[in-house]
């Protein structure tokens, strides 16, 4: 069986499903302009102190954006009761997980596609091909370790609670590798090129990782 | 010849002890009904047979293989129908089928097939979640033998499916080995020659349909 056809079949499901229903994506964009706008008027923002504060902003935003559109990637196929027909199938687990993880990747960069434009609203950042990269290369690894513990706590009641608690550690490196990135891309001190290695290796480590967890933990 | 062999299935949950040492066999192409009352473990263990949960203790083996150690290999074989249809609301019917077609590496025209086994032509492009809950259970059916397995487990098909019930699960059973549970012991005497009855997680035994009457 194709794993690749398997994981794109399950991120077109996915997807099908939000385009119908559109339950996150407006939720999620409205949520980034309302973080942003709060940071704008919460940190006093001038021409001064935009730049310092922006990238951790964005993070911030970033950060809550992508635990709840990666939450809901299995919670929903719980409350459906349909994780177990999926599973019933020969579908490898891995494929099965890398198209959820897929479609809930797309999600937040449609959410990206909202957040990044308004940072440069309300901050007057500058908008570069950089800082694009350095937020897409991000949410690779924060995709790969939050879909994966969304699996996880999906069999558990208090869900909603265990997966911050699970996820952020992890999401630490991407943070601090990210924000700074996305720092010197708008013009602070720092390397960006050490940083954005910095993102390629830590989206190889968690990929490779969270693949071979995926078997134990979907089938399991 | 056995097509499913359990032996000592015993599962817990918790403190709870759900099912106690159940020892079944099923030869290829048997019927077999499950009965018992709410709570009594009919569930817990079709899921053990359907390998969708994995036995406290206990050993199951379909078609020769150890069910749980081989449970991909065993994914062929089977179709299971959930006590739940666990249906994907926003998609159409056909779409519903289609996307498993895909899983199961079966053409899609399969989709189509079991649509029309099923009754459900005429809605195939309605949304799942405008289906009343009789014809989401026939799509439920239709997923389950998309691939056309051996092996059928089916939790309460007959649920909200109406007064053509039997003549549907006789269709869909056609050729098949099938392990079927129901309340209706009318249904299940109709359909299956050999019935197991479950009480408080244990087995009482099977018998053929006139002992179960009696």
């Amino acid at each position: 069986m194709n794993p690749f056809r398997v994981a794109l079949a399950v991120a077109r499901k996915d997807l099908r499903s939000e385009w119908r229903t559109r339950e996150m994506v407006p939720a999620l964009a409205q949520f980034v302009v309302l973080a942003l706008l709060i940071g704008n008027f919460g940190f006093q923002i001038d021409s001064r102190n935009a730049l310092t504060i922006a990238p951790g902003i964005l993070w911030m935003a970033l950060v809550f954006a992508g635990l709840v559109a990666f939450g809901r990637t299995f919670a929903a196929e719980r409350e459906q009761a349909s994780l177990d027909a999926m599973l019933m199938t020969p579908a490898s687990p891995v494929a099965i997980f890398a198209g959820k993880a897929l479609a809930a990747s797309v999600l937040l960069v449609a959410c990206e596609a909202v957040l990044l434009p308004a940072l440069t609203l309300f901050f007057g950042t500058p908008l570069s091909g950089e800082v694009v990269a350095a937020v897409l290369l991000a949410t690779v690894g924060m995709a790969a370790l939050g879909v994966m513990f969304a699996a996880i706590v999906a069999r558990v009641r208090a869900r909603e609670l265990l997966l911050p608690l699970l996820t952020l550690p992890l999401w630490i490196p991407f943070i601090v590798a990210g924000g700074q990135a996305v720092q010197s891309a708008m013009g602070l001190p720092g390397s960006y090129q050490e940083a954005i290695g910095l993102l390629i290796d830590f989206d190889i480590l968690f990929v490779v990782l969270t693949s071979l967890a995926a078997r134990f933990v979907l089938d399991e | 010849m056995s097509i499913l062999v359990g032996n000592a299935l015993t599962q817990w949950f918790g403190r709870e002890l759900a099912l106690e040492g159940v020892d079944l066999v099923i030869d290829t192409g048997e019927h077999i009904a499950v009965l018992g009352d709410n709570g009594a473990g009919k569930t817990t263990l079709l899921r053990i047979l359907a390998t969708a949960l994995r036995p406290t203790s206990g050993q199951l083996q379909i078609a020769g293989l150890d069910a749980f150690r081989e449970r991909r290999r065993l994914r062929h074989y089977l179709g299971y129908v959930a006590h739940s249809p666990g249906l994907y609301p926003a998609l159409s019917a056909a779409e519903n089928l289609e996307f498993f077609c895909d899983l199961q590496e079966v053409s899609r025209t399969r989709a189509e097939e079991a649509l029309e086994l099923v009754g459900l032509t005429s809605v195939a492009r309605r949304r799942a979640d405008q289906l009343s809950r009789g014809m989401q259970q026939r799509l439920a059916i239709a997923r389950a033998i998309l691939h056309e397995p051996r092996l059928l487990i089916l939790d309460e098909p007959d649920a909200s499916l109406g007064d053509d019930a039997a003549e549907l699960l006789t269709q869909v059973m056609s050729g098949k080995t099938v392990v079927l549970a129901t309340h209706d012991h009318a249904l299940a005497n109709r359909l299956c020659p050999r019935t197991l009855v479950l009480r408080h997680g244990r087995s009482l035994g099977t018998a053929t349909r006139l002992h179960v009457v009696k």
